[in-house]
């Protein structure tokens, strides 16, 4: 392929002779002859003298027979279909590979008639500049930056620029940074990898470019035609200031998406946390339309959907469970974490199998350029991290690690509770390595572990395995691709021991291989194509229970293992029909299939799905399709400019989720099973119109949106009254395919800048439920609409940040919800020789209304830049006004009479501190 | 799950960081009173019983309150009615119905303050007897099982309640007793050292033949009796009941245990309460707690004497037990005349004693608690008319 140089410029001047000569004639027979004999042979047979460089030359072996030709067409068929080029000057002859040498003086040199100025481009090369050209990296504002292949009359029209835009510092992409052609609507976002694609007019430009935490900057171009221009962008190193929620500044008007929130770490870092850890998941659930399972949990709801409707994503790897200790902490490391992205609505095309959400949680990339780090100790956990280069500039690593040390406050618990233990850790390394300027090669990879034991009795043990690797591969400035492949694993088990002949293991694991391969192609500066294709192999052990060591009596249960490919191709298209006007359409379809070895049960028609109506059951042999769900999923949206600063965007998307979690607790528990689709259990569909109005003010540094939605779920799944969901043979017969609805309003108002920064915002919905399979036996409330577990009509937050120097910022946090539903026992009365207690329909009533806010406050050591050392602290309190909030409730018979309580998790306030240090 | 929660919990009690109080959501003091029906249309030489009550606030007190001056009847499809009488507070009775058993019936009940609710038309479901009941000794306790079994494989769904009398002693045989003045030798008819004890079924008991060819309950549990019970310490008896029902009255039953027999919380799998075949005439969404069946309820009695249990048994006395010396003159003070003399004195006289060579007049008694002594507390001493 012919390669653009960005070259320096060299007149040659030679006198034009040639044309005058009379042409002499050759007769050759070459039979796979060297350049060196070729010359020879020409040379000897004429006066004209050949300049070449033999070095180039090596790869040539000339094959011709011709009788009375001209040197040109020896020449010529010589060099047909290869890289060599001659130039005949005279009696002397220039060989050359790659390049063309122009004999002629470029057209318009002596300024010729009007008019009669060519505007054929004829590339003008430095031949004496024979290296191949680093791509320039521009790191300086004031420079002009020459781009393509000079030529001296600028062509009109448009190229295409590319390129990446990176840290000066630490070689770190800078994602979603801004690129804007100055004067003009041109401008693009920087991609997860730090790249760009921007196709402008031809000539002399000005760049600006602004990024998430980096100072703006901008970059003088002259482009000839297409090129490649990498950006150095300095760091901002003014502290906390950065609270940018969003790269772009405008990104929220002018994006086409509707319902996508981005946090940085440094965001996410402002937040106070309970135990002072910065905690990804924790601030996901300040946001609006995101709702909080329990204070103790990290599960979250999202628009009405179930926890198990969220797709968790680590650099791509799905995390099954995001939770350390109980729900405490997020399983991600806040010092390996870049960003935070989650889409609520417009779910892009090469997402699926989850019905509510996407979140992408994306690490940092290591220092390409020297070697840093961080720790940090808090009240029960410490980290550490390191990163850096392996190979300056090319291969770098980043390293993490956190555990917990949170023994000793068991060991202060009551004789009886001594000997419980619960500790985790998580480790995350990732590797980076640019191959060349087209590709680019990124490892990460991630382990948790949690364990925890009840007073020397069952221990329970979780643990995430992801490995990936990604292949970035650039085919041009305006197409590239993307390929992963890896493998995630999630298992659990819990074990007994305490008595050797009850004593058993439970375990439970999931496996997922995964390949993707994504492309992206930027057809126009209009248009943006993207499609690819991906496929996930599941490998689930719903359930395997044995008995633990030799004296236990313990039947084994296996229940068999499952297996299921999913799959799916998509293509997307947005498309700036107008300046104002951008649609954007997607279609992903996606493909399931469920695979033996296994042993299907079959029940009768219109029937309850029970054992007494199983009227068959087929085993299938390995990899044997037993049955498949196929179907298009529809991602579109549109938005519309209301001037500079507003837009209205409207969108209407369709899901599939073909795994399910198996749990009759709200939270996403370590004890809870997946459930792959299968015959009998179809998988859960999803649709969603949303629309949003966005406005801007203040330059960029206030942004308001309000988004309404209405949502349908159709074959969620719910459970019987006294359903088993472990080591169940047959879950069919337990659960019950639900309809859903959720509708609401989300309003944000975020400001991004100044001393005060932060966001706000309120968030009214409802999610209801029903059951109105006619097969499913008893129906909860008669198959009338009932609030689902997280229904909770209103919920305000508030997350500031007030600079009041460089080197302290205090932070406040505040949350109201309004109470979860519950199903209450509402009477008592004696039947069948016994107290029942008569509940209400289901979740009838509420727990009472949730408020909590939190303070915080950031000291950071000085801010010399050079210094080896960067220490700060975090010091606040969780639950400043000490509200004893209800986690749960529950009744209990004393007495006679039936009792209720309540029971509050931080019900005082709980102060923190955690210190900090970079190196 | 549940021990994950305790486990939390304790971590948050050990910081100090949570906290526990009393939770009276404004539902639970303030709902209407439902109405509960139970019992089944007895269609056997037995007389058909159906007790009304009401349910009561979850923090009163009073386990429920009785449903009085109601007008119930059972009636057919053809229009006979059967008018029940209420027997004591809340219980109604009629003689023996002699039903037919191809015909459907429904309970028709006015209540005092007017409202009339009926039960849906049920199916007469005939009962097959009881083929046997019997028992397995266990590590820990008896197993007791029933048999039975349809020979036309219709039934197919059974529920099961028992009665069951036991003969039991209490820690000490007390051969003395105060009349108010003194303390004399108790006569037979004052002995309180053997008692019958009785109970009835709390739990609902289910057996369902669905899954099999033949319509046969083999060895379906009906209840578990601990080695160190006092119901096996002489002689036990059951009187199980036997009844058939409808796949229907089945489900309801099944729902009913899986809700009701163990409180919420909301560790637990999501509570519902399933609506009977009871209804409101006038407003059928008002909840009635409650399903009737029309059957004819089938019951055999059994026996079970301890010697036919392993000797290693050995029961547990409910209570902490502990005997006293009271003294007539002790250090000038008549113990006796302060301690079990007067009537209702929490100590009972066991028996007497006397210092060497005293036989006159006893010079104190062996005295214990009446928990101790005294078995009535916990059942009667009149024996059963079929207890053999």
């Amino acid at each position: 392929m012919k390669k653009c140089y960005f070259v320096f410029f060299l007149l040659i001047l030679i006198k034009v002779a040639f044309a005058q000569q009379p042409a002499k004639t050759f007769s050759v027979n070459f039979h796979e002859v060297k350049i060196e004999q070729f010359v020879a042979e020409l040379e000897s047979k004429s006066s004209y003298h050949f300049y070449y460089n033999p070095a180039q030359f090596d790869s040539l072996k000339v094959t011709l027979e011709v009788a009375n030709v001209p040197l040109q067409t020896i020449l010529e068929q010589s060099f047909r279909n290869t890289s060599f080029h001659y130039a005949i000057v005279g009696q002397q002859v220039f060989l050359t590979k790659g390049r063309e040498l122009q004999t002629t003086l470029a057209a318009g040199f002596f300024k010729g008639k009007a008019g009669d100025v060519s505007h054929e481009t004829i590339p003008i090369v430095d031949y004496a500049n024979d290296q191949d050209k680093k791509i320039p990296e521009a790191t300086t504002e004031n420079k002009l930056y020459e781009i393509g292949i000079k030529t001296n009359e600028i062509k009109p029209g448009t190229a295409t620029l590319a390129g990446y835009v990176k840290d000066i510092k630490s070689g770190e992409a800078v994602i979603g940074a801004s690129i804007k052609v100055v004067d003009s609507k041109i401008g693009i976002a920087t991609d997860q990898f730090g790249y760009y694609s921007l196709t402008l007019p031809r000539g002399r430009q000005t760049l600006s470019i602004r990024g998430l935490g980096m100072r703006d900057t901008r970059r003088q171009i002259l482009l000839y035609s297409n090129g490649k221009l990498n950006i150095e962008m300095q760091e901002q190193i003014t502290s906390l200031k950065e609270v940018k929620i969003s790269a772009e500044k405008v990104a929220n008007v002018r994006s086409g998406e509707l319902g996508v929130n981005r946090l940085d770490i440094k965001a996410i870092k402002q937040v106070p946390a309970v135990f002072g850890e910065a905690d990804v998941l924790r601030v996901i659930l300040t946001l609006p339309g995101v709702q909080s399972v329990g204070e103790a949990t990290t599960g979250f709801n999202v628009r009405g959907g179930a926890a198990d409707q969220n797709l968790i994503l680590l650099n791509d790897a799905t995390i099954y469970n995001p939770a350390h200790f109980f729900g405490f902490f997020s399983a991600f490391n806040p010092d390996i974490v870049k960003d935070v992205q989650l889409y609520k609505s417009s779910i892009p095309e090469k997402y699926g199998g989850r019905l509510s959400s996407v979140l992408d949680v994306t690490d940092r990339e290591g220092n390409k350029k020297n070697f840093t780090g961080s720790a940090g100790i808090g009240l029960l956990t410490s980290r550490f991290n390191i990163e850096g280069p392996i190979v300056k500039d090319k291969t770098s690593f980043i390293f993490g690690g956190r555990t917990t040390y949170s023994d000793w406050l068991l060991k202060l618990l009551p004789e009886d509770y001594k000997h419980s233990q619960a500790s985790f850790y998580d480790l995350n390394l990732d590797i980076s390595h640019q191959i060349n300027e087209r590709n680019n090669i990124y490892i990460t990879s991630y382990l948790s572990n949690d364990k925890f034991k009840l007073n020397s009795d069952t221990a329970y043990a979780y643990s995430n395995t992801n490995v990936n690797i990604k292949w970035k591969h650039n085919f041009s400035n305006r197409f590239y691709s993307v390929f992963t492949a890896g493998n995630d694993h999630y298992q659990y088990n819990t074990s007994s021991s305490d008595n050797p002949v009850n004593a058993y293991k439970l375990g439970f694991d999931i496996n997922q291989t995964n390949f993707k391969a994504d492309f992206t192609y930027y057809v126009n500066p209009k248009n943006t194509v993207d499609f690819g294709l991906s496929s996930i192999l599941y490998k689930l052990n719903p359930g395997d229970f044995e008995p633990n060591g030799s004296k236990s009596l313990v039947v084994p249960d296996v229940v068999s293992a499952e297996r299921a490919l999913e799959s799916a191709l998509y293509l997307g298209d947005k498309y700036d029909i107008t300046p104002d006007l951008l649609v954007s359409f997607g279609l992903r379809y996606s493909l399931y299939n469920y695979l033996g070895p296994q042993t299907v049960n079959y029940y009768a028609p219109n029937l309850p799905r029970e054992s007494v109506n199983l009227i068959d059951s087929t085993t299938y042999k390995k990899n044997q399709v037993i049955n498949t769900y196929h179907g298009p999923e529809i991602r579109a949206s549109v938005r519309y400019n209301l001037g500079d600063n507003s837009s209205i965007k409207a969108g209407y998307n369709t899901l599939r989720q073909y795994i399910h979690l198996l749990s009759n607790t709200t939270a996403i528990s370590p004890t809870d099973v997946w459930k792959l689709s299968d015959p009998n259990i179809k998988p859960q569909y999803g649709d969603q119109v949303s629309l949003g109005l966005y406005h801007n003010a203040k330059a960029n540094t206030i942004e308001l949106s309000v988004e309404v939605y209405y949502k349908r779920l159709k074959d969620y799944l719910d459970y019987k009254s006294g359903a088993t969901l472990v080591l169940n043979h047959h879950v069919e017969t337990d659960v019950i395919n639900t309809q859903g609805k959720a509708y609401g309003a989300e309003f944000l108002l975020r400001k991004t800048a100044g001393k005060l920064n932060g966001w706000m915002s309120y968030t009214y919905s409802r999610t209801f439920l029903k059951q109105d399979d006619p097969n499913a036996g008893d129906l909860i409330n008669k198959g009338n609409y009932y609030p689902a577990n997280f229904d909770k009509p209103h919920s305000f937050n508030f997350t500031g940040n007030y600079r009041l120097s460089h080197r302290f910022s205090v932070s406040l946090n505040a949350t109201y919800s309004t109470g979860r539903p519950i199903t209450l026992p509402i009477a008592k009365y004696q039947y069948a020789g016994a107290e029942r207690v008569y509940y209400s329909d289901r979740n009838q009533y509420r727990i009472p209304d949730y408020f909590r806010s939190d303070f915080s406050m950031n000291i950071e050591g000085n801010h010399k830049v050079h210094q080896r050392t960067h220490n700060s602290f975090t010091i606040g309190v969780y639950n400043l006004t000490g509200r004893q909030n209800a986690y749960s409730t529950y009744f209990t018979s004393e007495g006679g009479a039936i009792n209720g309580y309540q029971l509050s998790i931080f019900a005082r306030p709980i102060p923190f501190i955690n210190y900090n240090i970079r190196f | 799950m549940k021990s994950k929660m305790l486990l939390l919990w304790l971590f948050i009690l050990s910081l100090n960081l949570g906290c526990k109080k009393a939770y009276n959501p404004p539902a639970v003091t303030a709902p209407s009173s439902y109405l509960v029906v139970e019992g089944v249309i007895n269609g056997n030489s037995d007389s058909t019983i159906i007790k009304l009550s009401r349910t009561v606030n979850l923090s009163q007190n009073t386990k429920s309150k009785t449903e009085t001056n109601a007008k119930l009847s059972v009636e057919d499809v053809s229009g006979n009615i059967y008018a029940l009488k209420e027997a004591s507070s809340g219980r109604y009775t009629c003689a023996p119905l002699n039903l037919d058993s191809t015909k459907k019936y429904r309970l028709h009940i006015q209540t005092n303050n007017g409202k009339t609710y009926f039960s849906d038309y049920v199916q007469f479901t005939p009962t097959p007897a009881i083929d046997s009941i019997g028992y397995h000794i266990t590590s820990n306790g008896l197993q007791i099982y029933a048999n039975t079994h349809d020979p036309k494989n219709n039934t197919r769904y059974y529920r099961w309640d028992f009665v069951e009398t036991w003969r039991f002693h209490s820690k000490y045989q007390s051969v003395s007793i105060t009349n108010g003045t003194d303390i004399v030798p108790r006569r037979p008819d004052q002995m309180i050292y053997y008692c019958f004890g009785s109970d009835v079924s709390n739990n609902i008991i289910l057996g369902s033949t669905e899954k099999l060819q033949q319509d046969v309950i083999y060895q379906n549990p009906i209840t578990t009796i601990v080695s160190t019970s006092e119901k096996i310490e002489i002689k036990y008896s059951i009187l199980l009941k036997q009844y058939a029902l409808t796949k229907d009255a089945y489900l309801y039953w099944q729902n009913l245990k899986k809700n009701t027999e163990q409180l919420g919380s909301i560790f637990d799998a999501q509570p519902s309460t399933s609506s009977g075949n009871i209804h409101n005439a006038a407003d059928p969404t008002e909840p009635v707690i409650g399903f009737i069946s029309a059957t004819n309820v089938k019951s055999k009695r059994i026996f079970i004497s301890n010697d036919a249990l392993p000797p290693s048994w050995q029961p547990a006395y409910p209570y902490n037990c502990g005997t006293d010396s009271v003294f007539v003159n002790y250090n000038g003070r008549n113990q006796v005349a302060l301690f079990l003399i007067p009537i209702g004195s929490a100590s009972i006289p066991i028996y007497p004693f006397y210092y060497p060579g005293s036989t006159a007049r006893p010079d104190g008694y062996i005295s214990s608690t009446i928990s101790c002594t005294d078995c009535t507390i916990r059942g009667t001493t009149k024996q059963p008319v079929f207890w053999k």
